[in-house]
Protein backbone atom coordinates (compact mmCIF):
# COMPACT_ATOMS: atom_id res chain seq x y z
CA UNK A 1 0.00 0.00 0.00
CA UNK A 2 2.74 2.62 1.11
CA UNK A 3 4.75 2.30 -2.09
CA UNK A 4 2.29 2.51 -4.82
CA UNK A 5 0.77 5.79 -2.69
CA UNK A 6 4.61 7.13 -2.58
CA UNK A 7 5.00 6.47 -6.28
CA UNK A 8 1.70 8.97 -7.24
CA UNK A 9 3.39 11.80 -5.53
CA UNK A 10 6.52 11.19 -7.89
CA UNK A 11 3.70 11.10 -10.37
CA UNK A 12 1.91 13.55 -9.92
CA UNK A 13 4.65 16.18 -9.40
CA UNK A 14 6.49 14.86 -12.65
CA UNK A 15 2.63 15.38 -14.16
CA UNK A 16 3.04 19.26 -12.76
CA UNK A 17 6.64 19.76 -14.03
CA UNK A 18 5.56 18.52 -17.46
CA UNK A 19 2.00 20.38 -17.45
CA UNK A 20 4.75 23.91 -16.55
CA UNK A 21 7.11 22.54 -19.36
CA UNK A 22 4.33 22.38 -21.70
CA UNK A 23 3.37 25.63 -20.98
CA UNK A 24 -0.26 24.60 -19.48
CA UNK A 25 0.21 26.89 -16.83
CA UNK A 26 0.41 30.27 -19.19
CA UNK A 27 -2.93 30.80 -18.47
CA UNK A 28 -2.89 30.23 -15.14
CA UNK A 29 -0.92 32.84 -14.82
CA UNK A 30 -3.11 35.64 -17.01
CA UNK A 31 -5.81 34.34 -14.38
CA UNK A 32 -3.81 34.99 -11.79
CA UNK A 33 -2.52 38.26 -12.73
CA UNK A 34 -6.40 39.31 -13.12
CA UNK A 35 -7.01 37.83 -9.78
CA UNK A 36 -4.18 39.60 -7.96
CA UNK A 37 -5.62 42.89 -9.50
CA UNK A 38 -8.75 42.13 -8.89
CA UNK A 39 -7.59 41.60 -4.81
CA UNK A 40 -5.76 44.72 -4.84
CA UNK A 41 -8.73 46.96 -5.62
CA UNK A 42 -11.22 45.01 -3.05
CA UNK A 43 -8.42 45.96 -0.66
CA UNK A 44 -8.61 49.67 -1.24
CA UNK A 45 -12.30 49.32 -0.86
CA UNK A 46 -12.46 47.10 1.98
CA UNK A 47 -9.78 50.11 3.43
CA UNK A 48 -12.41 52.57 2.22
CA UNK A 49 -15.43 50.89 3.94
CA UNK A 50 -13.47 50.98 6.80
CA UNK A 51 -12.52 54.29 7.02
CA UNK A 52 -16.57 54.54 6.50
CA UNK A 53 -17.54 52.47 9.45
CA UNK A 54 -19.13 50.12 7.57
CA UNK A 55 -20.83 47.19 9.91
CA UNK A 56 -18.55 44.44 9.38
CA UNK A 57 -15.91 46.08 6.99
CA UNK A 58 -13.21 44.87 9.64
CA UNK A 59 -13.85 40.77 8.48
CA UNK A 60 -14.20 42.05 5.32
CA UNK A 61 -10.38 43.38 4.78
CA UNK A 62 -9.30 40.46 6.88
CA UNK A 63 -11.14 38.15 4.05
CA UNK A 64 -9.44 39.96 1.71
CA UNK A 65 -6.04 40.27 2.89
CA UNK A 66 -6.30 36.30 3.69
CA UNK A 67 -7.27 35.86 -0.13
CA UNK A 68 -4.19 38.24 -1.18
CA UNK A 69 -1.93 36.36 0.74
CA UNK A 70 -2.93 32.72 -1.40
CA UNK A 71 -2.74 34.72 -4.49
CA UNK A 72 0.26 36.46 -4.06
CA UNK A 73 2.11 32.84 -2.74
CA UNK A 74 0.03 30.96 -5.69
CA UNK A 75 2.46 31.98 -8.26
CA UNK A 76 6.23 30.31 -7.66
CA UNK A 77 7.97 32.39 -5.36
CA UNK A 78 11.56 32.24 -3.14
CA UNK A 79 9.46 30.94 -0.41
CA UNK A 80 8.53 27.80 -2.43
CA UNK A 81 11.54 27.35 -3.92
CA UNK A 82 12.90 27.24 -0.60
CA UNK A 83 10.45 25.02 0.80
CA UNK A 84 10.65 22.28 -2.06
CA UNK A 85 14.12 22.40 -2.28
CA UNK A 86 15.16 21.73 1.30
CA UNK A 87 11.88 19.51 1.13
CA UNK A 88 13.79 17.24 -1.61
CA UNK A 89 17.58 17.74 -0.34
CA UNK A 90 16.54 16.58 3.29
CA UNK A 91 14.84 13.66 4.40
CA UNK A 92 12.71 16.29 6.82
CA UNK A 93 9.30 14.73 7.64
CA UNK A 94 6.33 16.86 7.01
CA UNK A 95 5.20 18.10 9.77
CA UNK A 96 8.70 20.23 10.70
CA UNK A 97 8.55 20.84 6.98
CA UNK A 98 5.17 22.18 7.47
CA UNK A 99 5.96 23.95 10.49
CA UNK A 100 8.78 25.60 9.18
CA UNK A 101 6.75 26.70 6.27
CA UNK A 102 3.88 28.36 8.68
CA UNK A 103 6.73 30.08 10.89
CA UNK A 104 8.30 31.31 7.99
CA UNK A 105 5.05 33.05 6.66
CA UNK A 106 4.32 34.74 10.23
CA UNK A 107 8.08 35.86 10.22
CA UNK A 108 7.60 37.25 6.82
CA UNK A 109 4.60 39.70 8.49
CA UNK A 110 6.30 40.26 11.61
CA UNK A 111 9.08 41.78 9.17
CA UNK A 112 7.17 44.04 7.12
CA UNK A 113 5.20 45.45 10.54
CA UNK A 114 8.73 45.83 12.31
CA UNK A 115 10.13 47.47 9.18
CA UNK A 116 6.67 49.81 8.64
CA UNK A 117 6.61 50.03 13.05
CA UNK A 118 9.96 51.36 13.21
CA UNK A 119 10.52 53.70 10.10
CA UNK A 120 7.26 55.44 10.14
CA UNK A 121 6.24 55.25 13.70
CA UNK A 122 9.79 56.23 15.61
CA UNK A 123 12.47 57.58 12.21
CA UNK A 124 9.53 59.01 10.42
CA UNK A 125 10.24 57.71 7.12
CA UNK A 126 8.64 58.16 4.01
CA UNK A 127 6.88 55.23 1.64
CA UNK A 128 9.62 55.51 -0.95
CA UNK A 129 12.20 54.94 1.90
CA UNK A 130 10.53 52.09 3.25
CA UNK A 131 10.49 50.16 0.22
CA UNK A 132 13.94 51.22 -0.73
CA UNK A 133 15.23 49.78 2.88
CA UNK A 134 13.31 46.81 2.43
CA UNK A 135 14.55 46.13 -1.05
CA UNK A 136 17.80 46.99 -1.08
CA UNK A 137 19.02 46.34 2.49
CA UNK A 138 16.78 43.91 3.67
CA UNK A 139 16.26 41.42 0.73
CA UNK A 140 19.42 41.01 0.08
CA UNK A 141 20.39 39.80 3.76
CA UNK A 142 17.36 37.31 2.91
CA UNK A 143 18.95 36.56 -0.52
CA UNK A 144 22.61 35.55 1.34
CA UNK A 145 20.40 33.34 4.11
CA UNK A 146 18.92 31.53 0.85
CA UNK A 147 22.30 30.91 -1.17
CA UNK A 148 23.74 29.84 2.72
CA UNK A 149 20.77 27.23 2.44
CA UNK A 150 21.87 26.02 -0.88
CA UNK A 151 25.13 25.85 -1.08
CA UNK A 152 25.29 24.54 2.81
CA UNK A 153 22.97 21.28 0.89
CA UNK A 154 24.69 21.37 -2.19
CA UNK A 155 28.01 20.98 -0.48
CA UNK A 156 26.85 18.37 2.11
CA UNK A 157 25.27 16.28 -1.81
CA UNK A 158 28.76 16.13 -3.20
CA UNK A 159 30.48 14.83 0.50
CA UNK A 160 27.81 12.46 0.58
CA UNK A 161 28.23 11.11 -3.03
CA UNK A 162 31.88 11.07 -2.81
CA UNK A 163 31.51 9.31 0.78
CA UNK A 164 29.08 6.86 -0.93
CA UNK A 165 31.49 6.28 -4.08
CA UNK A 166 34.82 5.41 -1.98
CA UNK A 167 32.41 3.27 -0.24
CA UNK A 168 30.93 0.90 -3.38
CA UNK A 169 35.25 1.08 -4.21
CA UNK A 170 34.97 3.26 -7.54
CA UNK A 171 35.87 6.84 -8.26
CA UNK A 172 33.85 9.39 -9.63
CA UNK A 173 36.06 10.82 -12.51
CA UNK A 174 35.19 14.65 -11.24
CA UNK A 175 36.45 13.99 -8.14
CA UNK A 176 39.80 12.52 -9.32
CA UNK A 177 41.14 16.41 -9.29
CA UNK A 178 40.28 16.26 -5.41
CA UNK A 179 42.64 13.30 -4.80
CA UNK A 180 44.86 14.70 -1.87
CA UNK A 181 42.21 15.75 0.11
CA UNK A 182 40.08 12.64 -0.51
CA UNK A 183 41.03 11.06 3.11
CA UNK A 184 39.04 14.23 4.56
CA UNK A 185 35.77 12.69 2.71
CA UNK A 186 34.48 9.85 5.18
CA UNK A 187 34.29 12.58 8.06
CA UNK A 188 32.34 14.89 6.15
CA UNK A 189 30.06 13.43 4.46
CA UNK A 190 26.90 12.41 6.80
CA UNK A 191 26.17 9.14 6.97
CA UNK A 192 22.61 7.99 5.49
CA UNK A 193 21.16 8.16 9.29
CA UNK A 194 22.30 11.52 9.92
CA UNK A 195 20.31 12.78 6.65
CA UNK A 196 17.26 11.04 7.99
CA UNK A 197 16.99 12.85 11.18
CA UNK A 198 14.69 15.69 11.50
CA UNK A 199 16.11 18.57 10.23
CA UNK A 200 18.07 20.63 12.89
CA UNK A 201 17.16 24.11 14.26
CA UNK A 202 19.86 25.78 12.24
CA UNK A 203 18.58 24.70 9.25
CA UNK A 204 15.19 25.56 10.12
CA UNK A 205 16.24 29.37 11.79
CA UNK A 206 18.39 30.01 8.27
CA UNK A 207 15.14 28.82 6.03
CA UNK A 208 12.80 31.08 7.93
CA UNK A 209 15.53 34.01 7.28
CA UNK A 210 15.43 33.06 3.77
CA UNK A 211 11.84 32.86 3.09
CA UNK A 212 11.12 36.17 6.21
CA UNK A 213 13.67 38.51 5.21
CA UNK A 214 12.10 39.41 1.71
CA UNK A 215 8.84 41.54 3.29
CA UNK A 216 6.08 41.26 0.50
CA UNK A 217 5.84 44.81 -0.83
CA UNK A 218 1.83 43.95 -0.82
CA UNK A 219 2.12 44.30 2.95
CA UNK A 220 4.36 47.13 3.27
CA UNK A 221 1.20 48.93 1.28
CA UNK A 222 -1.13 48.07 3.40
CA UNK A 223 0.76 48.91 6.96
CA UNK A 224 2.09 51.96 4.95
CA UNK A 225 -1.60 52.97 4.58
CA UNK A 226 -3.08 51.93 7.48
CA UNK A 227 -0.76 53.77 9.96
CA UNK A 228 -1.20 56.54 7.66
CA UNK A 229 -4.88 56.38 8.42
CA UNK A 230 -4.21 56.33 12.36
CA UNK A 231 -5.72 51.95 12.07
CA UNK A 232 -2.39 50.63 12.21
CA UNK A 233 -3.67 48.07 14.37
CA UNK A 234 -5.70 46.39 11.88
CA UNK A 235 -3.00 46.84 9.31
CA UNK A 236 -1.02 44.71 11.80
CA UNK A 237 -4.00 42.11 11.77
CA UNK A 238 -4.40 42.64 7.86
CA UNK A 239 -0.40 41.58 7.11
CA UNK A 240 -0.49 38.49 9.47
CA UNK A 241 -3.89 37.29 8.21
CA UNK A 242 -1.72 37.81 4.58
CA UNK A 243 0.81 36.10 6.02
CA UNK A 244 -1.79 32.90 7.07
CA UNK A 245 -3.13 32.64 3.88
CA UNK A 246 0.51 32.24 2.25
CA UNK A 247 1.24 29.89 4.53
CA UNK A 248 -1.55 27.74 3.21
CA UNK A 249 -0.17 27.62 -0.17
CA UNK A 250 3.59 26.44 1.03
CA UNK A 251 2.65 24.50 3.54
CA UNK A 252 0.35 22.37 0.65
CA UNK A 253 3.60 22.91 -1.60
CA UNK A 254 5.88 21.14 1.50
CA UNK A 255 3.25 18.21 1.42
CA UNK A 256 3.63 18.14 -2.27
CA UNK A 257 7.55 18.45 -1.82
CA UNK A 258 7.98 15.49 0.57
CA UNK A 259 5.72 13.13 -1.09
CA UNK A 260 7.31 13.25 -4.48
CA UNK A 261 10.64 12.63 -2.99
CA UNK A 262 9.41 10.03 -0.47
CA UNK A 263 7.88 8.75 -4.66
CA UNK A 264 11.85 8.83 -5.93
CA UNK A 265 12.90 6.78 -3.37
CA UNK A 266 10.33 4.31 -3.15
CA UNK A 267 10.70 3.79 -6.76
CA UNK A 268 13.69 3.19 -6.60
CA UNK A 269 15.03 -0.77 -7.39
CA UNK A 270 16.08 -2.42 -4.60
CA UNK A 271 15.12 0.46 -2.24
CA UNK A 272 15.93 0.18 1.20
CA UNK A 273 19.34 -2.28 0.45
CA UNK A 274 21.17 1.23 1.13
CA UNK A 275 23.49 1.44 -2.32
CA UNK A 276 21.06 3.32 -4.45
CA UNK A 277 19.45 5.64 -1.96
CA UNK A 278 22.84 6.03 -1.21
CA UNK A 279 23.58 7.63 -4.39
CA UNK A 280 19.87 8.88 -4.66
CA UNK A 281 19.76 10.84 -2.01
CA UNK A 282 22.82 13.05 -1.64
CA UNK A 283 22.62 13.52 -5.59
CA UNK A 284 19.02 15.38 -4.89
CA UNK A 285 20.38 17.00 -2.24
CA UNK A 286 23.23 18.55 -4.28
CA UNK A 287 21.17 19.07 -7.19
CA UNK A 288 18.40 20.73 -5.00
CA UNK A 289 21.37 22.51 -3.09
CA UNK A 290 22.67 24.00 -6.81
CA UNK A 291 18.72 24.91 -7.92
CA UNK A 292 18.75 26.92 -4.46
CA UNK A 293 21.90 28.75 -4.57
CA UNK A 294 21.26 29.76 -8.66
CA UNK A 295 17.79 31.18 -7.50
CA UNK A 296 19.59 33.45 -4.99
CA UNK A 297 21.84 34.91 -7.63
CA UNK A 298 18.54 35.96 -10.14
CA UNK A 299 16.84 37.24 -7.17
CA UNK A 300 19.88 40.19 -6.47
CA UNK A 301 18.78 43.40 -7.84
CA UNK A 302 15.41 41.49 -8.48
CA UNK A 303 12.52 42.41 -5.85
CA UNK A 304 9.59 40.76 -5.78
CA UNK B 1 28.18 14.45 -12.72
CA UNK B 2 28.65 18.02 -11.77
CA UNK B 3 27.88 19.03 -15.76
CA UNK B 4 24.33 16.92 -15.11
CA UNK B 5 23.71 18.58 -11.33
CA UNK B 6 23.97 22.21 -13.33
CA UNK B 7 22.13 21.68 -15.94
CA UNK B 8 19.41 20.08 -14.14
CA UNK B 9 19.72 22.87 -11.73
CA UNK B 10 19.64 25.83 -14.36
CA UNK B 11 16.50 24.69 -15.65
CA UNK B 12 15.00 24.09 -12.54
CA UNK B 13 16.06 28.06 -11.72
CA UNK B 14 14.94 28.88 -15.20
CA UNK B 15 11.00 27.17 -14.25
CA UNK B 16 11.64 29.41 -11.01
CA UNK B 17 12.67 32.33 -12.14
CA UNK B 18 10.07 33.34 -15.15
CA UNK B 19 7.65 33.49 -12.34
CA UNK B 20 9.39 34.91 -9.78
CA UNK B 21 8.27 38.79 -10.14
CA UNK B 22 4.62 39.83 -9.57
CA UNK B 23 3.51 42.99 -9.68
CA UNK B 24 2.28 45.40 -7.06
CA UNK B 25 1.25 48.33 -8.80
CA UNK B 26 -1.64 47.59 -11.88
CA UNK B 27 -1.72 50.53 -14.22
CA UNK B 28 -3.92 50.88 -17.54
CA UNK B 29 -2.72 52.43 -19.87
CA UNK B 30 -4.13 54.31 -22.97
CA UNK B 31 -1.68 55.84 -25.79
CA UNK B 32 -2.26 58.34 -28.20
CA UNK B 33 -0.30 58.97 -31.29
CA UNK B 34 0.04 62.52 -32.76
CA UNK B 35 0.74 63.19 -36.40
CA UNK B 36 1.96 66.36 -38.23
CA UNK B 37 0.22 67.24 -41.69
CA UNK B 38 3.01 64.62 -43.53
CA UNK B 39 1.14 62.41 -41.86
CA UNK B 40 4.30 61.49 -39.71
CA UNK B 41 4.17 60.59 -35.85
CA UNK B 42 5.48 63.49 -33.78
CA UNK B 43 4.92 62.08 -30.16
CA UNK B 44 2.65 60.56 -28.00
CA UNK B 45 0.41 61.01 -25.24
CA UNK B 46 0.59 58.45 -22.44
CA UNK B 47 -1.70 58.63 -20.15
CA UNK B 48 -2.00 56.24 -16.82
CA UNK B 49 -4.67 55.10 -14.62
CA UNK B 50 -3.29 53.86 -11.36
CA UNK B 51 -4.91 50.86 -9.06
CA UNK B 52 -7.38 51.74 -6.32
CA UNK B 53 -4.91 50.67 -3.89
CA UNK B 54 -2.25 52.37 -4.79
CA UNK B 55 -4.09 55.46 -5.82
CA UNK B 56 -4.97 55.76 -2.12
CA UNK B 57 -1.67 54.94 -0.96
CA UNK B 58 -0.59 58.21 -2.99
CA UNK B 59 -3.41 60.44 -2.11
CA UNK B 60 -3.04 59.33 1.71
CA UNK B 61 1.12 60.10 1.24
CA UNK B 62 0.12 63.59 0.16
CA UNK B 63 -2.48 64.23 2.91
CA UNK B 64 -4.71 64.39 0.20
CA UNK B 65 -8.63 63.90 -0.02
CA UNK B 66 -9.01 63.54 4.04
CA UNK B 67 -12.77 62.91 4.10
CA UNK B 68 -11.94 59.87 1.75
CA UNK B 69 -14.68 60.23 -0.74
CA UNK B 70 -12.58 59.59 -3.60
CA UNK B 71 -13.00 63.15 -4.97
CA UNK B 72 -10.13 66.23 -4.50
CA UNK B 73 -11.08 69.65 -4.58
CA UNK B 74 -9.40 71.90 -7.03
CA UNK B 75 -6.94 73.33 -5.04
CA UNK B 76 -5.57 69.71 -4.15
CA UNK B 77 -6.03 68.83 -7.69
CA UNK B 78 -3.46 71.43 -8.16
CA UNK B 79 -1.00 69.84 -5.76
CA UNK B 80 -1.22 66.61 -7.85
CA UNK B 81 0.42 68.06 -10.91
CA UNK B 82 3.44 66.01 -11.40
CA UNK B 83 3.28 63.61 -8.51
CA UNK B 84 5.02 60.65 -10.93
CA UNK B 85 7.43 62.85 -13.35
CA UNK B 86 9.91 63.36 -10.98
CA UNK B 87 11.90 60.99 -12.95
CA UNK B 88 15.50 59.11 -12.58
CA UNK B 89 18.07 60.13 -14.77
CA UNK B 90 18.06 57.17 -17.73
CA UNK B 91 14.29 55.96 -16.89
CA UNK B 92 12.65 54.94 -19.85
CA UNK B 93 9.64 55.80 -18.86
CA UNK B 94 8.33 52.16 -19.32
CA UNK B 95 7.05 53.26 -22.61
CA UNK B 96 9.30 52.33 -25.86
CA UNK B 97 8.57 52.77 -29.53
CA UNK B 98 10.03 50.75 -33.07
CA UNK B 99 9.69 52.00 -36.16
CA UNK B 100 9.95 48.57 -37.94
CA UNK B 101 12.51 46.77 -36.02
CA UNK B 102 14.50 50.00 -34.72
CA UNK B 103 13.96 51.44 -31.85
CA UNK B 104 12.79 54.80 -31.27
CA UNK B 105 14.08 57.33 -29.26
CA UNK B 106 11.56 59.48 -27.17
CA UNK B 107 11.99 62.75 -24.76
CA UNK B 108 11.57 62.98 -21.17
CA UNK B 109 8.39 63.76 -20.11
CA UNK B 110 6.37 66.91 -21.08
CA UNK B 111 3.23 68.76 -20.72
CA UNK B 112 1.63 66.28 -18.15
CA UNK B 113 -1.68 66.85 -16.37
CA UNK B 114 -3.07 64.47 -13.59
CA UNK B 115 -6.43 64.29 -11.75
CA UNK B 116 -8.10 62.01 -9.45
CA UNK B 117 -11.43 60.39 -9.87
CA UNK B 118 -13.77 57.44 -8.41
CA UNK B 119 -10.62 57.03 -5.93
CA UNK B 120 -7.92 56.69 -9.24
CA UNK B 121 -5.43 58.86 -9.78
CA UNK B 122 -5.08 59.61 -13.77
CA UNK B 123 -1.94 61.37 -15.05
CA UNK B 124 -0.75 62.29 -18.28
CA UNK B 125 2.49 63.11 -19.81
CA UNK B 126 3.78 63.67 -23.87
CA UNK B 127 6.66 61.99 -25.18
CA UNK B 128 8.09 63.53 -28.72
CA UNK B 129 10.24 61.63 -31.12
CA UNK B 130 13.76 62.82 -31.68
CA UNK B 131 12.43 63.84 -35.55
CA UNK B 132 8.97 62.87 -37.32
CA UNK B 133 8.59 59.15 -37.95
CA UNK B 134 7.63 58.22 -41.49
CA UNK B 135 4.86 55.15 -41.20
CA UNK B 136 6.48 53.20 -44.47
CA UNK B 137 7.24 50.60 -41.63
CA UNK B 138 4.84 49.45 -38.63
CA UNK B 139 5.07 52.15 -35.49
CA UNK B 140 5.21 49.64 -32.50
CA UNK B 141 4.42 51.03 -28.81
CA UNK B 142 5.33 48.87 -26.16
CA UNK B 143 4.53 49.38 -22.49
CA UNK B 144 6.51 47.48 -19.71
CA UNK B 145 8.45 47.75 -16.73
CA UNK B 146 11.17 45.42 -17.04
CA UNK B 147 11.71 44.64 -13.16
CA UNK B 148 7.62 43.49 -13.12
CA UNK B 149 7.42 45.50 -10.59
CA UNK B 150 4.31 47.43 -12.26
CA UNK B 151 2.03 45.76 -14.63
CA UNK B 152 0.90 47.66 -17.29
CA UNK B 153 -2.01 46.89 -19.51
CA UNK B 154 -3.05 48.86 -22.89
CA UNK B 155 -6.79 50.10 -22.82
CA UNK B 156 -7.99 48.61 -26.49
CA UNK B 157 -8.74 52.34 -27.46
CA UNK B 158 -5.84 53.73 -28.93
CA UNK B 159 -6.20 56.90 -30.63
CA UNK B 160 -4.53 58.38 -33.85
CA UNK B 161 -4.65 62.45 -33.88
CA UNK B 162 -4.09 64.29 -37.29
CA UNK B 163 -3.80 61.25 -39.49
CA UNK B 164 -6.56 59.12 -41.33
CA UNK B 165 -6.35 55.70 -42.88
CA UNK B 166 -3.94 54.27 -40.13
CA UNK B 167 -5.15 51.60 -38.05
CA UNK B 168 -3.84 50.62 -34.37
CA UNK B 169 -4.18 46.92 -32.68
CA UNK B 170 -3.35 46.24 -29.39
CA UNK B 171 -1.26 42.59 -29.30
CA UNK B 172 -1.06 40.09 -25.99
CA UNK B 173 1.87 38.96 -25.17
CA UNK B 174 3.26 36.13 -26.37
CA UNK B 175 4.07 33.64 -23.31
CA UNK B 176 5.22 30.87 -24.96
CA UNK B 177 7.51 33.07 -26.86
CA UNK B 178 8.43 34.69 -23.94
CA UNK B 179 9.12 32.08 -21.75
CA UNK B 180 11.57 30.48 -24.85
CA UNK B 181 14.05 33.58 -24.90
CA UNK B 182 13.77 33.47 -21.00
CA UNK B 183 15.36 30.01 -21.20
CA UNK B 184 17.47 31.10 -23.95
CA UNK B 185 18.59 34.28 -21.20
CA UNK B 186 19.35 31.67 -18.26
CA UNK B 187 20.81 29.28 -20.39
CA UNK B 188 23.45 31.78 -21.82
CA UNK B 189 23.71 33.29 -18.11
CA UNK B 190 24.43 29.63 -16.56
CA UNK B 191 26.87 29.47 -19.29
CA UNK B 192 29.09 32.85 -18.42
CA UNK B 193 30.94 33.00 -15.27
CA UNK B 194 29.63 36.63 -15.56
CA UNK B 195 26.83 35.39 -13.09
CA UNK B 196 26.93 39.13 -11.31
CA UNK B 197 25.02 40.17 -13.95
CA UNK B 198 21.72 41.33 -13.80
CA UNK B 199 18.64 39.36 -14.16
CA UNK B 200 17.94 38.96 -17.78
CA UNK B 201 16.12 42.39 -19.18
CA UNK B 202 13.27 39.83 -20.54
CA UNK B 203 10.20 42.24 -19.27
CA UNK B 204 10.03 43.32 -23.30
CA UNK B 205 8.75 39.65 -24.37
CA UNK B 206 6.01 39.71 -21.77
CA UNK B 207 4.68 43.79 -22.82
CA UNK B 208 1.92 44.70 -24.39
CA UNK B 209 2.08 46.26 -27.40
CA UNK B 210 0.18 48.44 -30.20
CA UNK B 211 0.92 48.16 -33.60
CA UNK B 212 0.29 51.12 -35.92
CA UNK B 213 0.20 50.61 -39.56
CA UNK B 214 -0.54 52.95 -42.47
CA UNK B 215 -1.89 52.32 -45.80
CA UNK B 216 0.88 53.79 -48.28
CA UNK B 217 -0.96 56.49 -50.30
CA UNK B 218 -1.49 55.75 -53.89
Amino acid sequence: MRRPFLIVGLVVALGLTALWLSGGFDQMQGWLLDQQRAVQSRLAGAVRALRGGQPGALAGLLAVCFAYGVLHAAGPGHGKLLIVGYGMAQRVRLLPLAGISLLASLAQAAVAVALVGAGVLVLGWTRERLVGVSEEVIAPVGTAAIALVGLWLMLRGLLALRAAGQGAGHHDHAYHDHADDARCGHAHGPTLAEMAQVTSWRDAAVLIAGIALRPCTGALFLLILCFGLGIGAVGVAGTFTMGLGTACVTIAVAALAVWAREGVFASLPGAGLGSRMATAIPMLQALAGAAIAGAAVLLLGHPL
Amino acid sequence: MIRTICTTASLWIALAGGALAHPHIFVDTEIEVIFDDQARATGLRITWVYDDLFSMILVEDRGLDPDFDGALTAAETATLQGFDMQWDPGYPGDTYALSGDTPLPLSGPADWTAGYAEGRLTSTHLRRFAEPVGMDQTLVVQVYDPSFYTAYSLLPAVRLTGVEGCSAQVFEPDHEAADARLQAAIEELAGSDDVEGAFPAIGSAYAEEVRITCVAPS
